[in-house]
């Protein structure tokens, strides 16, 4: 675990980088409180730190407030080292932002002690940040094939759409289903339909740019929203890649090679348009409809790209 | 010197060390109260007395650091008169002080 020291008094900082440094700590050593301010907000700083109080440039009451103010993405616990002992400085400094206060001269079993209490609080918020995030992602990505879900890459849409008017970019969506797939379910089965599925999502991702958004609109229909893909031609030959991605080679699975074609089809959205989501969508959806109706496994574009 | 032995785990080589770092730093802060009380300010007292008793408590030079600490807390009252007479307890000790850590350092006892 990495630490920072600050204190201008040499005889103190070599006594606590001594003393961190056997407990196992990762010592950062500093003698002024802006250096150490400045340590403590880079983003991969230390994360655990013993401030002096008095000391040049800035205070470590001055450099708890820094680090509140500036560095919001994880805590930092900090811990005020400082023979200042009076109750109105044990307040002072914890009102400045410190998490705990040690008095000098400290005692190396009760400085281990705090900070291990520092680093289960540290821990603490790294396992709710995670299930947080855990959350987060379950909540916009599809259980199945792990790609953003319906409401999450309709939701990224109305903001594209909106993002285009006001930016003057166009916007292309490509609306995907895969032929005959119920076929796949009703002659495989429905584990089989879902390694189909989960591969089709993986050669979907494998066939757009890292800016683009992928997702699974339906159970067999997938979403692609390609951003400032403006001449009809760039977002037909991009459907046609994704269209070759899915049927140019069958699907490996446990029950053997499957092949599996998809139709597509095509809506473009210039700047100047100012067609709502629903009808953009409309527009793609009757675009696929033609696509099956010209014998699947093709291309079409809407009225839009044919205008 | 048990006790400062003790609160760096008997690592001997950290005690000469530190010891080392207070000959060179110790002259330096004592000069800088020296002239803070002979300027007649009492917050660079405060100061400097503060950084004294951090540096002999951390020594566990205890008799010292409380000398200090009374210095520190007379310039924090404002109260010349009691500065003066701090200082002159303060420097009744300091000699010896330093006597005590070159003699450890050079081989005798403190």
């Amino acid at each position: 675990m990495k630490i920072l020291i600050a204190d201008d008094e040499a005889v103190s900082l070599r006594m606590l980088e001594r003393t961190l440094e056997r407990a196992g700590y990762e010592v950062t050593a500093v003698s002024n409180g802006r250096e150490a301010a400045e340590v403590l907000c880079r983003p991969d700083g230390p994360r655990l730190a013993l401030l002096d109080w008095v000391m040049p440039q800035l205070d470590g009451p001055a450099v708890c407030r820094t680090v509140r103010r500036k560095r919001s993405q994880r805590h930092v616990y900090l811990v005020l080292l400082t023979s200042k002992s009076s109750k109105e400085d044990i307040v002072e400094g914890l009102e400045s932002g410190a998490d705990d206060y040690l008095i000098k001269p400290f005692d190396p079993g009760e400085l281990n002690a705090r900070l291990h209490t520092g680093m289960r609080i540290l821990e603490l918020e790294d396992n709710l940040l995670e299930a947080r995030e855990d959350m987060r992602y379950k909540a916009t990505h599809d259980s199945l094939t792990s790609l953003l879900n319906r409401g999450t890459i309709l939701e990224l849409l109305t903001g594209e759409l909106n993002r285009k008017q006001r930016d003057q970019h166009s916007i292309s969506i490509v609306l995907g289903d895969l032929d005959h797939f119920k076929l796949v379910n009703d002659t495989y089965g429905h584990i089989l339909g879902d390694e189909v599925l989960r591969e089709v999502a993986r050669r979907m991702l494998g066939s757009v740019r890292s800016y683009d958004f992928v997702g699974r609109y339906g159970g067999e229909e997938f979403l692609v929203v390609l951003n400032n893909c403006c001449a009809v031609e760039t977002a037909a030959d991009r459907a046609e890649e994704i269209r070759r991605a899915i049927g140019d080679s069958p699907i490996r699975t446990t029950q053997g090679l499957i092949p599996i074609t998809m139709s597509l089809g095509v809506s473009v959205s210039r700047p100047s348009d100012t067609l709502p989501l629903e009808d953009v969508l409309c527009e793609a959806d009757d675009a696929l409809y033609a696509a099956k109706s010209a014998g699947r496994n093709c291309c079409r574009l809407g009225s839009a790209g044919r205008a | 010197m048990p006790d400062l032995l003790a609160r760096v785990d008997n690592d001997s080589e950290l005690l000469t060390e530190l010891l080392a770092l207070f000959q060179e730093d110790f002259p330096r802060l004592r000069d800088a109260l020296h002239n803070a009380v002979h300027a007649g300010d009492p917050l660079p007292v405060e100061k400097a007395a503060h950084a004294l008793k951090g540096m002999l408590a951390n020594l566990s030079i205890k008799h010292g650091a409380v000398l200090a600490a009374h210095v520190e807390a007379a310039a924090r009252a404002g109260d010349k008169r009691e500065i003066q007479q701090a200082m002159a307890a303060f420097e009744g000790e300091e000699t010896g002080l330093l006597a005590a850590v070159d003699r450890f350092m050079a081989g005798g006892k403190p």
